[in-house]
């Protein structure tokens, strides 16, 4: 059985429990304390990922140690040749494209939430300031892609690891105090997310049904 | 005025099946969302229970569910179809979200905070087609000024009605005006040329006359938000017991964890943030464990010591898991939520002397008022009671007691009563006694006080347990007077379990009688007091009654719930 070392509250993290839980994948959990206990920069820690960063994902004689890094596994493993990690050319690059927007997320919005409700000594006005250009420009691909007949961030009939990649720092926003009142679009497309089947929510993420 | 006219708030496409559009007009937040029969609601985005936005609940098709404590509101009136803590309860028609009209023409959701309907706005014509609205961080009125400078290739200047008409077609923009400092610019087109083209040509418009618009009004001083206008919440919704995260509301960082006597480690608290709330000698705080539980600890804080909170906890051999989860999982670094200081243990400090009384662990409040009392100049002596010299707690705080501190090492319960009648035998009106210990303690210094004349009001009992049997023989009916609401209380259960079984009870925590938490209004009937935690006089008056034990011996009590 593979294991994830994990947080609960971390949003790189929530990408892989998400992920998992859409395609059925089971794991352990290994739960890691980020904070306040700060074990990810722990010896014990440090000898699983001398990164220090969570999630890791250890499989057999495999230790991968990003977050990315561990969707694309999944997809490749679990679901091969399916919609979440597409074999076209012009799509593939499209998923390449949000991952990396993502980590434009990640160092955004996510900043921003380890700012405000963790203590961690980050510019906060700047990191709000860079997520909303972001959201912004996401919000207006969403409109347009709307208007094209799609529903997700790629050209794709179904959703991608673009969608995995990118939820979580989006809708963590408002914990760095980044709203999302002015991107209509993009709260539309979380609503999206919220019903793929399999989701799974996190602390801070409500569902969108009642009794899901 | 803009909010007498009919303005777009949203896009038609905005409100996709079951979803929940989060808007702002004039300062009010809305939440603007399609039933499945296609009527538009647009309300005010608050829960009238508890103020969460509306916007981040559950369009459920017909209602609209508060995402916090599931209240629903029903499609077009608004009013409140079900609260589940009440669920046998009809929910009144009082309780009803704000609504304001709903127009939809030329593919934009318009609304006005008019009294009376404005006259229609002036449709753009069948096939007219809304741009992507673009958000703005300034004044509408600049946002106006500034759009009325355009001239969009095709269509030409656009003037101070926004409306344009070139060889591209018709084009109408509009301000929104949000608050104070935000707007958002809407527009709308009727062209024959492809549409998808078209609208990312005015997209970009748009956006670049916001580049232009906010950089003007970065120039400017910004202006103050729109004051919230809201209805008010009724009081009696709004002091319904919380359901969800309960009363320990602080969040505490444990500072330092030290073994201060024989099983006994002492935590220091440290707040997060912020100073925390002021505490007295005598409080104790609820501390919500990691384990679920919530539990009683007594502050040991001397004057003046406000940066950290101190409590002692002593393992308890048959604990429930409160002091256990404590001395073995709890480690310095975690984080804790506790209550703000409650006290039921006030200290006078108008007595020419003051008996303080500790058994074991109790000595914890009473260190305080030690401390208080030494701090003031005011003479006390604190008698200690206690298995042996190891288990004496807090060492370096008794120090500083010196002689006023008078320990009562490994005495028998015989033995323990015969120092008690020595303590307690002269009685006077201006002296004062506190007592904290375990419950055979407490009783037989309750009975030697007594014996010795000592009038009830001048000995203060702090006990942490209520070692009594509980009598649930009894059954009867309580009727809650605010939720309307008659239960039956049968034999064997408490008026807490049933209270917590219809969803209206308030916070508990020992149920035992001991600590006050899930204590009430009385405001009828004839109770049967088997707390430890109500005085003679509290329980002769019959005005409160603790739910988690006590019961009645009337045929039903009137519950102020």
């Amino acid at each position: 059985m593979p294991t994830l070392y994990d947080f609960d509250l971390s949003a790189d993290c929530y990408k892989v429990r998400l992920l998992a839980a859409i395609l059925g994948i089971p794991y352990d959990r290994h739960n890691v304390d980020f904070f306040p206990g700060m074990k990810h920069l722990s010896p014990a820690f440090l000898a699983v990922n001398p990164l220090g960063t969570l999630p890791v994902w250890d499989e057999g004689d495999l230790r991968l140690c990003s977050a990315h890094a561990i969707l694309v596994y999944l997809a490749e493993r679990h679901a091969p040749g399916g919609p979440w990690l597409p074999r076209d050319p012009a799509l593939a690059g499209e998923v390449q494209h949000w991952l990396g927007f993502a980590e434009g997320l990640a160092t955004s919005a996510g900043a921003a939430r380890l700012a405000a409700g963790m203590e961690f000594d980050l510019d906060l006005a700047a990191a709000q300031a860079r997520a909303h250009q972001l959201f912004e420009r996401m919000d207006e691909h969403l409109w347009f892609r709307e208007r094209e007949g799609g529903n997700w961030l790629c050209r794709t009939l179904q959703p991608t690891l673009a969608e995995i990649a990118c939820f979580p720092d989006v809708m963590l926003s408002e914990e760095g105090g980044i709203a999302r009142e002015d991107y209509p679009a993009l709260r539309r497309w979380s609503d999206r997310v919220k019903r793929i089947p399999g989701f799974e929510v996190m602390p801070g993420i409500f569902p969108a049904k009642i009794g899901a | 005025m803009s909010d007498m006219t009919w303005v777009p708030v949203a896009n038609a496409s905005d409100l996709a099946p079951r979803h929940v559009f989060q808007g702002r007009l004039l300062g009010q937040e809305l939440a603007i969302w399609r039933a499945d029969d296609g009527n538009v609601n647009v309300w005010e985005n608050r829960c009238l229970h508890r103020g969460v936005r509306l916007s981040i609940g559950v369009n459920t098709g017909s209602e609209l569910v508060c995402q916090y404590h599931g209240w629903r509101y029903a499609n077009r009136n608004a009013g409140c179809t079900y609260i589940p803590a009440h669920p046998a309860d009809a929910p009144p028609h009082t309780i009803c979200n704000r609504t304001w009209p709903a127009l939809e023409q030329d593919g934009l959701i318009w609304t006005h905070f008019a009294p009376v309907d404005p006259p229609r706005p002036e449709s753009l014509g069948a096939g007219a087609l809304a741009l992507r609205p673009q958000p703005v961080a300034a004044a509408p009125e600049l946002a106006r000024a500034v759009l009325a400078g355009l001239s969009p290739e095709g269509f030409g200047p656009l003037g101070q009605d926004l409306v344009a008409s070139g060889p591209a077609g018709r084009l109408r923009l509009m301000v929104q005006a949000a608050d104070a400092g935000r707007a958002v610019l809407r527009g709308l087109v009727l062209s024959d040329e492809a549409p998808l083209p078209l609208l990312r040509r005015l997209s970009l418009v748009l956006r670049l006359a916001r580049d232009e618009i906010e950089r003007r009004a970065a120039t400017l001083p910004v202006p103050a938000p729109i004051p919230h206008r809201s209805e008010r919440v009724a009081p009696e919704l709004a002091e319904m017991p919380e359901m969800v995260s309960g009363p320990a509301r602080i969040r505490v960082r444990v500072a330092k964890k030290q073994i201060v006597g024989e099983d006994i480690v002492a935590l220091e608290l440290a707040g997060l943030r912020g100073t925390l709330p002021a505490s007295q000698p005598g409080a104790h705080i609820d501390v919500a464990l990691p384990n679920g539980l919530l539990r009683q600890y007594s502050l040991v804080n001397a004057p003046g010591e406000t940066d950290r909170y101190v409590i002692g906890i002593k393992r308890e051999a048959q604990s429930t898991g409160g002091s256990a989860a404590i001395h073995d999982s709890l480690a310095e670094g975690d984080l804790l939520a506790i209550s703000e200081p409650r006290n039921n243990f006030t200290l006078r400090r108008d007595a020419e002397e003051t008996v303080l009384i500790a058994g074991g662990i109790g000595v914890t409040p009473l260190l305080s008022m030690a401390a208080a009392l030494r701090d003031e100049g005011l003479p006390f002596t604190l008698h200690y009671f206690a298995a042996s010299a190891e288990t004496l707690a807090f060492g370096e705080r008794l120090a500083l007691l010196g002689e006023r501190m008078v320990p009562y090492l490994g005495l028998d319960a015989a033995q323990t009563t015969l120092a008690l009648q020595g303590i307690l035998k002269g009685p006077g009106a201006d002296r004062q006694v506190y007592v904290c210990g375990p419950a055979p303690m407490l009783d037989a210094a309750r009975a030697t006080a007594a014996e010795a004349g000592w009038p009830e009001a001048a000995v203060h009992f702090e006990y942490f347990a209520n070692t009594r049997e509980i009598d649930t023989s009894s059954s009867f009916r309580i009727e809650l007077a605010r939720s309307a609401l008659s239960l039956e209380v049968p034999a064997g259960r408490s008026i807490l379990s049933v209270l917590q079984e219809a969803g209206v009870a308030p916070p508990s925590s020992c149920s035992q009688g001991a600590c006050g938490t899930c204590m009430v209004r009385l405001l009828e009937g004839e109770p049967d007091h088997q707390d430890v935690y109500l005085t003679g006089a509290e329980k002769a008056a019959g005005e409160k009654i603790l739910t988690c034990v006590s019961r009645a011996k009337s045929d039903r009590l009137i519950l102020d719930l």
